[in-house]
């Protein structure tokens, strides 16, 4: 048995992905949003569309709480934003960080939104961390749906809720279901882009998954 | 329900992001000055597209000279980047030579001396309606004339079928489609067999074609048997190397000097001869199953291969040989039987052997289903992956995975992690587990067969799994058993044994026989030791010394000597017992007023005959009683006297 060389020191592993271009930390996306009325019938065609389909389609049910920290020198900067998700449904999962930068508005032929995102996940001291670094709440909700996945498509369809004070259920904020076609994946792999748009193409006409530019919300027609 | 809420508005962020640094920062691009912002507006002026609208008398050579020339500006325009003001300058000076062109040629149309404009009629184009009409019934007779041809050809099968009742293929396609998977690649149809869809990842491909049985056949098939079911219409080719029928033999026997020894005899196999007599659904089955077998027996040859153990793994052909435990073999083998031309003859490299006539009988049923087993879960780990909680993390890492940062894993713990044991590994696991299993059967059994005095009852639980069983040993004597009974657990692995007493020692036993049954041995007398002491106490004999660990008398091969020595209510009586594994019990007693007390010159006094006498042994095999304790008991009882 020979002696082990010297262990590699985090730093290097962790600058060896970083050149290796494995660490995931692009998300492609696509969104869609379907009536609470035709909701059933686009569950139906994923189940078929994906992966296994011997077991049902996975539920969760997720809260989400946006803090944002501000520079105290640079008020006219935008503030960082951060979200910390947390699953309701299975309370021994650690809570999740995550960053999710600015869509990167390279190329108009793109079919999907790129945007980095970064996922950590954390014990539950989280809040208070945040907090203590001085990152305030800026809003939170909560997720309810289902999820499914092909290859390494990931597809929720989900609604969103509102978080009542007290011990009432939560509202929901519209009749509607908001459907997410999203891979995460390391840069420069712009084909699963391709792919997605396939698939995506396969779900019309129940529901139209596109890309969404937030700036432009307003200004988009109702169709 | 008035809940009143705050609308905040804020135009969204006007610079675009130059670049996002790994700390979150967003690095923004400068704005564009204001003559900055100018050229750029300037040069996005697309100056063809006024010219077209303005100008309809435009000539063709003109449109395509205005083309090259926006072509040479905009080369120019990469080539001069510093002077964007060139192309619009140019475009504007053309722009001004066609208007005063224009205004020019208006101007000397408007004075009516040189040049008038007069208005030009469209020529007349001639309708010819017969030609129409003609073109359109040749058409539409062409189109008519297939669409009879097929219809001619459908109504004849339909017939024919009507008539001879044969079977139909679209029917029998749909059924087929019901099980199996179809594709219609040009004219061919396509099937797949494959378990790719289920989760394997093997390279073989199980693709078989569908095709039309021809009517002969079906005429001949249907004359030969008709009292059976209807043949099919079908036919399914299935590729020559999936054909036939395949299996894989499990077996664990002694070890064989020779290295390849043959196991299978051809008539172990059955496989019906004829391509035609065998319905597609057997035949797919059939040739699925030799796909899966198949898989299995190069994944189990390759892990051997790769796997580096004490005592090498062998392959060799269709068999791979694994040592379980020392002097016990594995063989694995793949039979395949391809049923082309005679039986016989085909059996893949194996020779038969008279005195090997063990072949499908010995063959471990159990095990080939474990392993078969072993490789759907492997199927199953490739497609089901664990969906992330929450729903916006990473598909793929396990839920181990997921916890190790937050609770800071090492690096031994995260390869420990990625470690996973191969197929050949937990089919060895469980090969030994077998052995270890019927082995302490067996000892069990012998002693409970040998030894009749206390009776040694062992219950094997019913839950088990295929490494770990657990036995339950009762040692109790015959009418004694509520007053004593000694028991012990012992949980059987793949290659040890852990014996858990009641007196709470653990005791780790190896695969050897020996040891198990020297420890039950040890407990048979240990509990003969403990009951006799019970029933003393039971029938009110006190009890003066015990010892479980003697150290005098001879050196015992097994274990330790044990003594009691029990007195009785009045204590006129005295017994004292000693127990040895290899030689048995031995019971003397005393009676303490001494019935040989003789007053001499050294002794005189008569008390002294209180002290008790000697020891004298009792032949236990004559005594009366069912056993041990009986005749303990019935000892006892005899000596107490009423007093």
């Amino acid at each position: 048995m020979s002696a082990n060389a010297a262990p590699i020191t985090a730093t290097d592993s962790l600058s060896q992905a970083l050149k290796a271009n494995i660490i995931p930390n692009q998300e492609y996306l696509l969104q869609g949003s379907v009536l609470d009325s035709a909701v059933e019938v686009l569950l139906h065609r994923l189940r078929g569309l994906c992966d296994n389909v011997d077991a049902g389609p996975e539920t969760f049910d997720d809260q989400e709480v946006c803090f944002s920290l501000r520079d105290p020198n640079h008020h006219q900067a935008p503030p960082l934003m951060l979200r910390v998700r947390k699953a309701l449904d299975a309370r021994d999962m650690p809570f999740q960080l995550r960053y999710i930068g600015q869509p990167d508005l390279g190329d108009k032929n793109r079919p999907t939104v790129v945007r980095s995102s970064l996922d950590i996940a954390c014990s539950g001291m989280l809040i208070e961390f945040l907090n203590e670094l001085g990152c305030r709440i800026e809003f939170e909700y909560s997720v309810k749906g289902y999820m499914f996945r092909k290859g390494r498509m990931k597809i929720t369809v989900a609604k969103v809720f509102k978080i009542s004070q007290n011990s009432m259920p939560p509202e929901p904020i519209s009749q509607s279901y908001l459907v997410e076609l999203s891979v995460l994946a390391p840069q420069g792999q712009d084909a699963i882009g391709e792919d997605m748009r396939a698939f995506a193409d396969q779900l019309r006409p129940l529901v139209q998954l596109d890309k969404i530019d937030y700036k432009r919300l307003g200004h988009m027609s109702v169709s | 329900m008035a809940n009143s809420v705050n609308i905040s508005i804020e135009a969204p962020i006007e610079n675009q992001i130059q670049e996002i640094t790994y700390d979150g920062q967003e690095i923004y691009q400068a704005p564009l000055s204001m003559s900055e912002n100018l050229a750029r507006l300037a040069q996005k002026i697309d100056f063809s597209k006024t010219e077209d609208e303005f100008c309809n008398i435009k000539k063709e050579g003109e449109s395509s000279s205005d083309t090259k020339s926006d072509e040479d500006n905009k080369d120019q325009s990469y080539q001069s980047s510093l002077w964007p003001w060139d192309s619009v300058r140019n475009k504007l000076r053309s722009a001004l030579t066609e208007v005063s062109v224009l205004a020019d040629v208006l101007n000397i149309a408007k004075e009516k001396r040189y040049m008038v404009l007069d208005p030009v009629q469209p020529e007349k184009v001639e309708s010819r309606p017969m030609v129409q009409v003609y073109g359109r019934k040749k058409a539409l007779s062409a189109a008519a004339a297939v669409l009879q041809a097929g219809m001619e050809r459908l109504r004849a099968s339909e017939t024919m079928r009507m008539a001879r009742n044969m079977p139909d293929f679209h029917i029998d396609l749909l059924r087929l489609r019901q099980n199996w998977r179809l594709k219609k690649v040009s004219n061919t149809i396509i099937g797949d067999l494959s378990y790719r869809t289920a989760g394997s990842k093997f390279s073989q491909t199980g693709v078989f074609e569908v095709t039309k049985a021809p009517e002969e056949q079906i005429a001949q098939a249907m004359s030969m048997n008709t009292g059976g079911p209807p043949p099919s219409a079908l036919r399914v080719t299935v590729p020559p190397e999936l054909q036939g029928v395949a299996f894989i033999s499990v077996l664990c026997q002694k070890e064989q000097e020779e290295v390849v020894t043959a196991t299978l005899s051809a008539s172990a196999l059955s496989c019906t001869a004829g391509e035609g007599e065998l319905h597609w659904q057997q035949r797919l089955e059939a040739a699925q199953n030799v796909l899966f077998c198949k898989e299995l027996f190069a994944r189990l040859a390759a892990e051997a291969v790769q796997l580096d153990a004490s005592i090498p793994h062998m392959v060799v052909g269709n068999q791979i040989m694994a040592t379980v435990l020392p002097g016990i073999q594995l063989l694995i083998g793949l039979c395949h039987n391809n049923g082309q031309t005679n039986a016989n003859a085909n059996v893949e490299g194996v020779k038969t052997e008279g005195s090997s006539s063990s072949g499908k009988s010995d063959h471990d049923h159990v095990l080939e289903h474990s392993l078969h087993q072993l490789l759907r879960a492997v199927h199953h780990a490739n497609t089901h992956h664990p969906f992330p909680h929450p729903a916006t993390g990473p598909l793929g890492p396990s839920k181990r995975r997921c916890l190790a940062g937050p609770m800071a894993a090492d690096r031994y713990e995260l390869l420990d992690m990625s470690k996973e044991q191969s197929l050949l590994e937990q089919i060895i696991q469980q090969a030994q587990h077998f052995f270890m299993r019927r082995r302490s059967e067996y000892v069990l059994d012998t002693i409970a067969k040998e030894v009749k005095d206390p009776l040694i009852v062992s219950h094997w639980n019913a839950l088990n799994s295929p490494t770990q069983s657990c036995v339950k040993i009762n040692i109790m004597a015959h009418g004694y058993d509520a007053v004593c009974r000694t028991s012990l657990v012992v949980h059987v692995g793949e290659k040890t044994l852990k014996c858990i007493c009641r007196d709470g020692k653990v005791r780790h036993l190896s695969y050897e026989l020996q040891e198990l049954r020297d420890l039950i041995y040890c407990q048979i007398y240990q509990h003969q030791m403990t009951a006799v002491q019970a029933v003393g106490r039971c029938m009110g004999w006190q009890l003066l010394a015990s010892s479980a660990h003697l150290g005098s008398g001879p050196v015992e091969p097994l274990g330790n000597a044990s003594s009691c020595l029990l007195a009785s209510p009045n204590g006129d009586r005295m017994i004292a017992i000693r127990c040895e594994p290899s030689v048995g019990i031995q019971v003397f007693i005393a009676q303490s007023p001494r019935k040989d007390f003789f007053s001499s010159e050294l002794v005189q006094d008569k008390k002294w005959e209180n002290l008790g006498g000697a020891f004298k042994e009792i032949k236990l095999d004559k005594m009366e009683g069912k056993n041990f304790l009986n005749k303990m008991e019935l000892l006892m009882a005899c000596l107490s006297s009423p007093s």
